[in-house]
């Protein structure tokens, strides 16, 4: 990989491609310079920027992680520090003591992460598909079907009736899942990628090939819209698996909750527990479950882990996908 | 072609359908309970962090309930954190459910709003006995236009704020803290704690006390004195207590015995780090008890006001029938039961004998390690406390102690008075800004009240404060004629 991408702060899809681009040019015409090529100061001072810019980025989690490593007694006398006095293991410790709840959890999270990433996807491109192409009748009506509710949404407690007592599906894995799976906005950008980049001459002959509407579907439009539907996929997965606020709403069974849930749920059972401190005082026992700050930022490291990990091969693919052609013609 | 296209999106359609078709099955039988000898399904929504052995428990209670009143009750518990949102959200979409907790506020808009149903036929028949055992000014504060919308949690009726100390330290250096009567006070030992105690803060941060009845919080310029004129709603910034309180603190706050950031810090001064010398916070009888306890070491507190009786004391916890309610008599009942029958009010709340806690031979209780880890519920927020079990370390008159308290307590001249703020809405949301950039500030001594004093009310008067206090006094003036 060039040099400059490998400081690219955010992941952001147009910026790393400039990143891979230029990187590439630098590359070839490194000896004879290059009359584009960026001066050498100012590609020091860029280079600079843009590291300070991905430390900045960077920093607040490699702090958590040292947060999550420092004792108790040390946060509470000296505060946050960079370089703690005191190192500890307790909060994972803790977190070891109520793995259950966090496995539990952790299962949840991936299981509608995965599932839900599948049905959205499968549910977003058929849309999509249907109402990209011309011969069918009536795609105005669903493309304006789809749009008019990225311009006014039903809000909250109208969705939350349609949800428990139309669909009820409160309280069931369902309501994590089903709720995002639809988004207008992909929709739209799959109607697009579908009308750009799938030409009707490519369906055509495959129609003329006697090819049904679904074989067209999964062996044609599919495979030439990977890059695309890559795109959404990524997106859907990261929505499923930040989502907390639909587990808030519709989820009352612990053994339901996933990750991010829990992890809003401690926070929140926090600042329930500062702004009632006369509760907490009467009855000492009831917040003993509520994990202190070590514990609660080695929380947010596990839950963060994972996807982070699994950004790079995301994203990898993700990018070539992107740039592999499509149809020339 | 066109069809098959169509087909392909009805399918998108259709998933929905399919998906969500899976699990709506249990809805048809709650709804025709009751009638035909089936045991009615009391929906109940509770706060606290959901529980490991609640199934198990109310397995127990249900087989109770079935015998007495031929109910189930299927509680559930919406966690701390998430309560305000969630219970919100319920409310709102009109779901059916029976039962749920609410508190302050929440109760008063919702109650306003028709969210509860009102009981005061019910309790004049089914709920006959429930009356006779909750302390009368908690039914009589909690009152909506005359109206009770809830079952009040039958405890402490009135609040006593306090001056909590560090016992340790008071024995240490021998202080009289039974003079104590007043901020001012506080100021010989606070010095010497300075001094001598490098490690230890000499206040934890709280915000100075002002005798006012508050019509919406402390943070509101807006108060009836308990002093003097009970009849007049005035702006409590703008008096001289406000300004000689307010003063002392700065003093305080200037010769360092408060922490630097105390009016934006979030730090919420958990009693078991030993940290403070002098704390405030609302009491009740054998609170030291309890507050020991909670620290691990002893402390110590002195009265800052009479026990008084305030709309939010007596609406801490209630809990309330839904409008939504199938069976609004059956949930009456249950709640009945709840708060009169010794029986079931400790097994909802401590658990099964045997499992959660132990019986001694004098009748006194202990917690077993399962009624910690598994089955641990906030016993404010349920019912009645005084049916409930005495610990084997509570004071043999706790119950009686707490009657003598309510007793004791003067009401407050707002006692029962809800103010709608509808009219005055607009005004209402600037002064709110303007309360919380300067209140904390103020009220712990962080800026000069001699500057920041005038500043301050000179800004509510530019939001509307005048039309505000008028609109509230009109509202409060009409309430006192119905009032006998």
């Amino acid at each position: 990989m060039p040099k400059l991408e490998q400081n690219q702060p955010t992941v952001t899809m147009p910026s790393s491609l400039e990143g891979m681009k230029g990187g590439g040019i630098k590359k070839r015409r490194k000896k004879y310079r290059d009359p584009q090529a960026l001066p050498p100061v100012v590609n020091t001072i860029v280079s600079v920027l843009l590291g300070i810019l991905a430390i900045t980025c960077i920093f607040p989690f490699i702090y958590v992680i040292i947060i999550s490593f420092t004792s108790e007694e040390s946060i509470v006398r000296n505060g946050f520090q960079l370089i703690p006095k005191e190192w500890s293991l307790d909060a994972y410790h803790y977190l070891w003591s109520m793995k259950e709840q966090l496995f539990r959890s952790y299962g949840v999270t991936i299981f509608i992460t995965i599932v839900g990433t599948i049905i959205s996807v499968f549910m977003i491109t058929f849309y999509a598909y249907a109402i990209s192409r011309p011969q069918f009748k009536y795609r105005k009506f669903f493309t304006f079907l789809a749009f008019f509710t990225m311009l006014f949404s039903g809000g909250l407690v109208p969705t939350y009736i349609v949800i428990t007592q139309f669909l009820h599906l409160k309280d069931t894995i369902w309501a994590l899942i089903l709720p995002l799976s639809m988004n207008a906005f992909y929709i739209i950008i799959m109607r697009t990628f579908f009308l750009k980049s799938v030409s009707e001459s490519i369906l055509e002959s495959a129609r003329i090939d006697g090819a049904s509407e679904l074989r067209i579907f999964f062996q044609i439009i599919f495979p030439l819209s990977l890059p695309g539907i890559a795109t959404i996929a990524l997106f859907s997965t990261l929505g499923y698996w930040n989502d907390w606020f639909t587990a808030l709403l519709y989820i009352d069974n612990p053994n339901l909750v996933p990750l991010q849930s829990l992890l809003m749920k401690i926070e929140a059972n926090l600042e329930f527990m500062r702004q009632n401190m006369d509760i907490a005082n009467m009855q000492s026992s009831l917040f003993n479950t509520i994990p202190q700050e070590s514990a609660k930022m080695a929380m947010v490291v596990i839950a963060t882990l994972p996807i982070a990990v699994s950004y790079p091969f995301f994203q990898k693919y993700f990018i070539s996908g992107l740039t592999i052609g499509g149809v020339k013609e | 072609m066109k069809k098959k296209l169509g087909i392909l999106l009805a399918l998108v359609l259709s998933i929905g359908t399919i998906l969500s078709a899976c699990s709506s099955k249990e809805d048809s039988a709650a709804e025709k309970s009751g009638k035909n000898g089936q045991p009615y399904e009391i929906k109940w929504y509770t706060v606290g962090t959901p529980q490991k052995d609640t199934d198990k428990v109310f397995a127990e209670v249900n087989k109770y309930l079935k015998k007495k009143i031929n109910a189930t009750v299927k509680m559930t518990q919406i966690d701390w954190g998430d309560w305000a949102q969630k219970s919100q959200v319920m409310i709102n979409s009109g779901e059916p459910f029976d039962i749920i907790f609410t508190n302050g506020t929440d109760y008063v808009q919702n109650a306003q709003k028709g969210a509860f149903y009102a009981i005061d036929d019910m309790l004049n028949n089914e709920g006959k006995a429930l009356k006779q055992t909750i302390d009368p000014a908690l039914l009589e504060g909690i009152k909506i236009d005359g109206k009770t919308y809830g079952v009040p949690t039958n405890k402490e009726a009135a609040r006593q704020s306090v001056y909590t100390f560090n016992k340790r330290l008071v024995d240490k250096y021998h202080f009289d803290i039974t003079k104590v009567k007043t901020l001012e006070d506080l100021e010989p030992m606070l010095k010497v704690i300075k001094e001598k105690e490098p490690k230890i803060t000499p206040m934890a941060t709280f915000k100075a006390y002002l005798p006012f009845d508050y019509i919406f919080n402390g943070e509101m310029p807006f108060g009836i004195p308990f002093e003097g004129d009970r009849d007049h709603v005035v702006n409590p910034f703008a008096t001289d207590v406000a300004m000689q309180t307010y003063k002392t603190m700065h003093s305080y706050y200037k010769a360092g015995y408060l922490k630097e950031d105390a009016a934006t810090s979030k730090d919420s001064w958990p009693m078991d780090v030993e940290n403070w010398f002098v704390r405030m916070g609302d009491s009740q009888p054998y609170a030291d008890l309890l507050w020991s306890r909670s620290a691990k070491y002893d402390v110590v507190s002195v009265p800052a006001e009479q026990p008084v009786t305030i709309n939010d004391s007596v609406s801490g916890s209630i809990q309330a029938i839904s409008a939504t309610s199938k069976n609004p008599k059956k949930a009456m009942e249950f709640l009945t039961l709840l708060n009169t029958d010794e029986y079931l009010r400790n097994l909802v709340d401590k658990g099964i004998e045997g499992v959660h806690y132990k019986k001694n031979s004098d009748g006194t209780i202990e917690d077993l390690p399962a009624r910690i880890d598994r089955y641990n519920l906030p016993t404010y927020s349920l019912g009645n406390h005084f049916i409930l079990y005495l610990y084997k370390n509570d004071p043999k008159d706790k119950w009686e102690k707490f009657k003598e308290f309510n007793e004791s307590a003067t009401a407050a001249p707002t006692l029962g008075f809800h103010f709608n703020s509808d009219p005055v809405r607009s005004e209402l949301a600037a002064i709110t800004n303007i309360s919380k950039e300067f209140y904390p500030a103020l009220a712990t001594g962080s800026v000069d009240p001699e500057s920041y004093l005038p500043k301050f009310n000179k800004k509510l008067k530019e939001a509307g404060l005048d039309k505000v206090l008028k609109e509230i006094q009109k509202q409060f003036d009409d309430w006192k004629k119905t009032q006998k």
